[in-house]
């Protein structure tokens, strides 16, 4: 494993995830001894933040549930003011191996990237590649992603992503909250962020139910899309 | 010409209602405003209701009753808009207050653990 010449906070959101979220904090640990472990409880009713905590991890209650973009963006609070020089999204579920960690942070560490996001179709490699439908809806996003801002994302819903200390203080600033994803590659492009992909394989998920439910795959590319749409009209905010 | 001793009463009693409650502190002046106004509208076109109906003759309405009905549709969309971006403002101030407080309780934690 690398020398930890960066200090490197790996950001978990985590909504009623205790079946997964031990597992999850575990491997990071395995994997990466040398990052720091957030752990964002979205206002989980069950163990979450226990197995967390259990499991070696910093965990941050929210009061009440705040939605994946406003937990995700705490993580990036606590990273600024903490001082980490890069932060890595990894999604409380399981879903995320973490033996690709080093491999997305690696452009952030020789300043080839601002921000990495890990992609399930760079490579025509094995594991989870998502249902039909909902690689139609992320299909989708590509292209529109790629209409509105000239970056072509293949996998613009992973949540498997590393950012550097300028998307950190841009993304602690403003984050979008409903469904952040697609969105925040808009976001970081129109603050000119360099952003790539790096090949990852991703599992299915090991317990529980994820956000996006099949038959809503539809609704949620339509809100997304004009989550989109509305930024792009929005005034841009005030860089510092 | 009951009617508009009735739009009169009703429009006063308004106007009261929305002074009582910034008296008894249950309305900021911000939100007060607005319904003050209204409220001095409606009193004003209950006594002058003459002017009312030559306003809306001169807009086109065939009956004054549709243009009461119409302004005060466009009153409480008006109204709703304002009170959603209320809503909204609220919503941000609370997703940032519940951030804070909850990476205050972490650090809170991690302090009392290195003070032990």
């Amino acid at each position: 494993m690398n020398i930890p010449d960066k200090k490197i906070l790996v950001i978990v959101p985590a909504f009623n995830e205790c079946g997964n979220i031990g597992r999850t904090v575990e491997e990071i640990r395995h994997e990466a001894p040398h990052v720091d472990i957030l752990v964002i409880d979205d206002g989980s009713i069950d163990a979450t933040a226990k197995e967390a905590s259990l499991a070696g991890g910093m965990v941050v209650s929210l009061p009440f549930n705040l939605g994946i973009g406003a937990a995700v963006q705490t993580g990036f609070q606590y990273a600024r003011s903490y001082q980490y020089d890069i932060a890595v999204q990894v999604d409380g579920d399981g879903q995320h191996d973490s033996s690709f960690l080093e491999k997305i942070v690696e452009p952030i560490r020789r300043d080839g990237a601002d921000m990495v996001v890990g992609s399930r179709f760079l490579e025509k490699k094995g594991g989870y590649r998502s249902s039909f439908s909902r690689r139609v809806g992320i299909n989708f996003f590509v292209h529109l992603i790629n209409v509105l801002t000239g970056v072509k994302i293949n996998d613009p819903t992973s949540g498997f992503r590393a950012y550097n200390k300028k998307m950190i203080i841009l993304f602690s600033e403003y984050y979008p909250h409903d469904f952040p994803e697609p969105e925040a590659i808009v976001v970081a492009q129109q603050a000119a962020a360099r952003i790539i992909e790096v090949p990852v394989v991703m599992r299915k998920r090991e317990s529980g139910s994820s956000s996006i439910r099949y038959f809503k795959t539809l609704y949620y590319m339509a809100k997304v899309t004009l989550a989109i749409l509305l930024h792009m009209i929005r005034q841009k905010r005030r860089n510092t | 010409m009951n009617i508009h001793v009735v739009a009169m009463v009703v429009s006063v009693v308004i106007f009261l209602f929305v002074i009582d409650l910034v008296r008894r502190r249950r309305l900021t002046f911000k939100y007060a405003v607005g319904w003050l106004l209204v409220s001095g509208a409606a009193i004003f076109f209950a006594v002058f209701y003459r002017l009312l109906f030559a306003f809306a003759a001169f807009l086109g309405f065939e009956l004054p009753s549709n243009f009461i009905f119409f302004a005060l549709f466009c009153v409480f969309v008006f109204l709703s808009l304002l009170l959603t971006v209320f809503l909204c403002q609220q919503n941000d101030r609370n997703d940032v207050m519940a951030q804070k407080i909850a990476l205050l309780e972490l650090e809170l934690k991690e302090l009392k653990k290195k003070l032990k």
